[in-house]
């Protein structure tokens, strides 16, 4: 059990370490899109662990991220707990919503719910309404980070290998 | 009390999401707090540290970009340098106009050269000064480096004034070493050459020639150019070839000296050579 949650910390740690150093290589700069690798780990973790696990590794997930990128200290680690919350729900025997397109359905709706919490409050003041933070961000940024995780049901696990399905 | 125990563990889940809801907003609130502040400032710090490692693998998007940015700063740059070249070289040139100004016992009058020519067989330089800023026909113009020629034509603001490289330019000079008079002139072509010296006069190459006080026109000493070649012309003179002194293709001022020779005197050859 310990070795399963440090494993998951030390995932998500670097995950961080990437997300905050070489996000650039898959990102779509001219269009300010960027996936969110964080989001992908943690969305797996909470549907593996459940509600409290995935809120929980999402406030630390998110505060960690606030500290370290000078932004809204406490935006991500809201964005991220609810996100855990509400990926955790997924959580069901036989891991149902970790094969294949369930799981891509999870981390579009984990991802459009941490986006649309971050998001909202981060452009709170400016001029950009709710139809072009939806459009340009909040969608955006939800289906390609979506895409990315293409790459987790590209390479099967190796219980989905060993049972078969 | 045991019920409101299992009620309380069966909300612990929405329970725990909202103390991380909360904690979440304190901290967004919480901001600009120096606990906060301190906080931050301590990760960012351990982060930088592993970031800025990670850092040397190229950006080849954000290269292309910087790239093309430097590209431009480049060429403002260069054409700053030029500027300030231009600037360097303005000032030297015009410290050293300053200085042979100062020397100069004669009035003069500081000119910028708006139009030439090199090219022709009567060569001319435009200056921006003229009548209004006392500028007369037949006044010399010189450089600290030595004589340019004389003014031929004035207007209220600008005049004309007649270089070495003008085919009807004519000027008694002295080879300043051994006071040997001649006439220099240009041929049209190429070449500033000085007349009437005998073939076995001493000249050589390398000696200075200077205007002669027999000028009606230009003060006597001022240097016209150094010899530069010497050979036999026919069986009585010699020909000298001079290269003047002033670098005509750089010059781009001029000062104008206000010397105006005796009018009794001139009056006075002018009713001897009429007998």
């Amino acid at each position: 059990m310990t070795i399963k949650f440090t494993k998951y910390f030390v995932i998500l740690f670097v995950l961080i370490l990437i997300q905050k150093t070489l996000i650039w290589l898959i990102s779509l700069s001219a269009y300010n899109i960027t996936p969110d690798l964080v989001l992908i780990a943690l969305v797996y973790i909470a549907v593996s662990e459940g509600k409290i696990f995935g809120s929980v590794t999402g406030f630390i997930a998110g505060f960690t991220i606030d500290l370290v990128s000078g932004s809204f200290l406490g935006l991500t680690a809201l964005a991220y707990s609810v996100t855990g919350f509400a990926a955790g729900g997924f959580r069901t025997e036989g891991d149902k919503y970790l094969t294949k397109l369930n799981f891509l359905i999870v981390i579009f709706l984990g991802s459009m719910i941490s986006n649309f919490i971050y998001y909202l409050i981060y452009f709170q003041g400016l001029s950009l309404n709710f139809i072009e933070i939806f459009s340009k961000y909040i969608l955006t940024t939800s289906t390609y980070t979506t895409l990315v995780s293409v790459i987790y049901i590209i390479f099967p696990r190796k219980k989905v290998l060993k049972e078969g399905y | 009390m045991k019920k409101l125990g299992y009620f309380i563990l069966d909300l612990k889940e929405y329970i725990t999401l909202a103390v991380l809801i909360v904690i979440s907003l304190i901290l967004i609130f919480l901001n600009d707090n120096p606990q906060i502040r301190f906080l931050r400032a301590a990760a960012l710090t351990s982060f930088g540290t592993v970031e800025s490692g990670i850092s040397a693998i190229p950006n080849v998007f954000d290269m292309e970009r910087e790239n093309k940015q430097l590209r431009e700063n480049n060429i403002k740059l260069a054409n700053e340098i030029a500027s300030l070249k231009e600037s360097k070289l303005e000032n030297i040139r015009l410290t050293r106009l300053l200085n042979f100004k100062d020397k100069n016992t004669l009035g003069v009058v500081s000119g910028k050269i708006i139009n030439k020519s090199l090219l022709q067989t009567r060569n001319t330089i435009t200056l921006n000064v003229g009548e209004s800023d006392s500028v007369a026909i037949n006044m010399p113009v010189i450089t600290d480096a030595g004589l340019v020629g004389r003014i031929v034509a004035t207007s209220r603001n600008y005049s004309i004034a007649q270089i070495l490289y003008n085919k009807d330019m004519r000027i008694t000079v002295k080879v300043q070493r051994n006071r040997l008079d001649g006439i220099l002139s240009y041929d049209g072509v190429s070449s500033v050459t000085v007349a009437n010296i005998q073939k076995s006069a001493d000249v050589n190459v390398g000696d200075v020639i200077i205007t002669s006080e027999y000028s009606n026109i230009y003060p006597a000493g001022i240097p016209i150019g150094t010899v530069t070649e010497t050979g036999n012309l026919d069986n009585l003179f010699k020909k000298v070839v001079v290269t003047p002194l002033v670098d005509f293709s750089v010059l781009e001022e001029v000062f104008i000296l206000k010397f105006v020779s005796s009018r009794e005197r001139v009056e006075l050859e002018k009713v001897f050579q009429k007998k």
